[in-house]
């Protein structure tokens, strides 16, 4: 009889284990820099969007049966502690996957050795395509815009206006490129170089410069020496403002500064710094997506955009919910609502091997994400695998403080005011 | 290399002179202190970073510029003396290495108070002076009032220091520390007047900074190693050495920048600091020891 108990007892403790099993929670390390330069810069604003995701999800009962649970590691900005911090996560607190990262700088070298390692990782703010481009990752992947897209569409943009804005031919337009020297900047201005001289604009400087420059007047000098109509800059902050600043007391003028995310997809820190001068700068960035018409989404995307503006508002008193907010949120929630359920119904749980193929059968056509663009991942093998190939950037322009949709024109949302009207500061 | 000599190398030469006011200025505190206590203030750009924040809140909260500017120097003053009172005196007898360490630790505990203080956003004292045009180029008021000060600062620690008994006492101390005080001089008197002017100076070049800069926790990190690098290259401690050194430094990253690629101009400015410390270990403008 003893023997019997026994037996059953111990059945009925494999079977809770099982069950345990079966529930464990889904545990992400999810990286950025809450401290350090990058913070300000947009890496908090996507943490906040992240978070977000990862909390909406959970209150929902999490995904399948299995609460998510985060630990959020600070990368302060640096790029030894972001990568510390993601061994750390993956050998100590044993996560299943990582998540986040706000700067290239962090990502290149992070997601190589993540692959090495045969972990995963999912990438949801840096854009460097250094970060895949002729890697061949099979464990990383990237929903996100990337760097080469960024830097088309600034140039498509510029040439696309050049005759009916700025009344000249395309060969005619003078184009500056200016970048801090890190795989982001660098990233962005390869793109840019690569299509403004493919359609066939004049490209009259292109210079990189470290992002903790201590001064940019002999860059502003060249370029009013150059006299481009259109800047190009890619940068972080305090790059941004101190270019912005030096560049208006050197008299420095142009037709249309258009920016590459980062430092200039903070408007409300821009504006709260220079006030009018920042009005009718350009941003290059994946939307932000409460800009985009709900109707042109799935439906249901609408309300859960509105959900994590409010949450966003509410989390830190601003009223301006930067294009990051959404970065890190769409994201973590294609993850979570498209790619882990899949890989847990179909591919029987969640570690590297079932995340990579639920991953790579990931098919949203356009529309199907807040941020309006489709999710398919390039496969292993070509130059970019692990990259979204239905990623894509807009051009967007600031005006009197509201953030406007200039470019492609299927979605504009604004006819661009280009050039700067007179009486700007920086108008010719 | 695109080295064109028109009005825009000009205006590179210039603006690399208004630079090295800056520079100066920032290098001056440091040298002093290093020439008179020995001890070196890893964390002289943090504490421009705390003038940089004070002078900010005091200015948003209601107070005119000139007396917002005048309140952060006397907080970096008085944050130089306790800095001297609570970290560096209790290491002065020790290794140099000690006390370099020690003062590092200073550095990173300001530079993590200062984030969970203030925040990560960057800060901006909104205040313009707008620029100067002359033939064809442009100045900003900014950099020549900067340029002013650091002359005028430079002349009046030359006052204070051979005119007044305390200098007197500084520049006794700083030749002889062991004989000095055997002499009457009290010593720990002149080394807190010394970390207090020292502070001082750190806070008018916070003062001058926010007429030019984004205030955020890692700023010094921008400034830090260029400030160390102009005290190495003009002889740690010797103010007239640092002046000097600044201007070099800053013709090599403005006459550089403009020739070559910005960058090029920080890294042919490392590349000429690296080689003048072969040949002169002591820095170029201190006598052999």
């Amino acid at each position: 009889m003893r023997h019997h108990l026994g037996r059953a007892a111990l059945s009925a403790f494999a079977v809770a284990l099982s069950a345990a099993a079966a529930q464990a929670d889904v545990k992400i390390g999810v990286i950025y820099d809450y401290t350090g330069a990058f913070a300000g810069g947009g890496s908090k604003a996507a943490a906040i969007g992240t978070k977000n995701a990862i909390d909406m999800i959970n209150e929902k009962g999490g995904v399948e049966g299995h609460k998510i649970i985060p630990t959020y590691a600070d990368a302060q900005s640096k790029t030894d502690v972001a990568i510390n911090e993601a061994e750390r996560l993956l050998n100590d607190t044993k996560v299943d996957l990582l998540m986040g990262v706000f700067s290239s700088a962090h990502c290149v070298p992070m997601a190589a050795k993540v692959d090495a390692a045969k972990k995963f990782m999912w990438a949801n703010v840096c854009v460097a395509s250094a970060v895949f481009k002729d890697k061949n990752l099979q464990y990383v992947f990237r929903p996100q815009v990337h760097s080469d897209q960024f830097g088309e569409a600034s140039c498509k943009f510029v040439a696309e206006n050049a005759k009916s804005k700025l009344g000249k031919e395309i060969k005619d337009v003078k184009v500056a490129i200016i970048h801090e020297d890190g795989p982001y900047g660098a990233g962005v201005a390869m793109g840019n170089e690569a299509t403004c001289k493919e359609l066939g604009l004049q490209i009259v400087h292109k210079e990189g410069y470290a992002a903790t420059s201590t001064d940019l007047s002999s860059l502003v000098t060249k370029l009013r020496r150059a006299q481009a109509d259109v800047i190009l800059h890619t940068g972080y902050n305090p790059d941004i403002t101190l270019f912005l600043r030096q560049s208006k007391e050197a008299g420095l003028k142009w037709a249309a500064l258009i920016g590459h995310g980062a430092g200039y997809g903070q408007i409300d820190k821009l504006i709260e710094t220079f006030k009018d001068d920042v009005n009718y700068v350009y941003n290059v960035d994946p939307v932000a997506a409460q800009l985009l018409d709900p109707k042109s989404l799935k439906p249901g995307l609408g309300e859960i955009t509105a959900e994590m503006v409010k949450r966003y508002k509410a989390e830190t008193g601003g009223q301006e919910v930067p294009p990051h907010v959404s970065m890190g949120f769409n994201q973590a929630w294609i993850f979570l609502t498209d790619v882990l359920p899949r890989a847990i119904k179909k591919h029987g749980g969640f570690d590297p091997e079932a995340l990579k193929k639920a991953a790579l059968e990931t098919d949203i056509p356009e529309g199907g994400t807040i941020q309006g663009y489709g999710v398919k991942f390039f496969p292993p093998g070509h130059k970019m695998a692990g990259q979204n190939e239905r990623s894509s950037p807009v051009v967007m322009q600031y005006v009197n403080g509201e953030t406007k949709v200039a470019w492609p024109a299927s979605i504009k949302t604004i006819d661009a005011v280009l050039p700067l009207p007179k009486g700007h500061a920086y108008a010719r | 290399m695109d080295c064109h000599l028109d009005i825009f190398f000009l205006e590179a030469v210039l603006n690399g002179l208004l630079l090295a006011g800056l520079l100066a200025l920032l290098a001056l505190g440091l040298n002093l202190v290093f020439g008179v206590i020995d001890v070196v203030w890893i964390c002289y750009a943090e504490l421009v970073m705390v003038g940089m924040y004070g002078i900010h809140y005091a200015h948003k909260g209601g107070a005119p510029f000139l007396l917002a500017a005048l309140l952060g120097i006397l907080l970096v003053a008085l944050a130089g003396a306790l800095l001297h009172v609570l970290v560096i005196r209790p290491v002065l007898d020790s290794a140099p290495i000690n006390q370099l360490l020690v003062t590092g630790g200073v550095l990173f505990f300001l530079q993590a108070a200062a984030t969970m203080a203030f925040g990560i956003e960057f800060r901006n004292i909104g205040i313009r002076l707008g620029s100067v045009n002359l033939m064809d180029m442009s100045f900003a008021w900014s950099r020549l009032l900067t340029f002013a000060v650091a002359l005028g600062g430079m002349l009046a620690l030359w006052l204070f220091l051979t005119r007044t008994y305390m200098g007197t006492a500084i520049r006794a101390i700083a030749q002889d520390r062991q004989i000095m005080p055997l002499m009457g001089v009290d010593q720990r008197k002149v080394y807190l007047v010394t970390s207090a002017i020292g502070g001082g100076l750190a806070g008018l070049a916070a003062a001058l900074m926010v007429l030019q800069y984004d205030i955020y926790p890692q700023i010094g990190l921008q400034f830090g190693p260029l400030i160390f690098m102009i005290c190495v290259l003009g002889g740690l401690g010797n103010m007239i050495g640092g002046f000097v050194a600044a201007f070099i430094i800053a013709q090599f990253i403005a006459v550089g920048g403009s020739c070559f690629a910005t960058e090029w101009g920080y890294a042919i400015a490392f590349l000429f600091f690296m080689v003048a410390i072969f040949i002169r270990p002591q820095g170029l403008f201190a006598a052999k020891s």
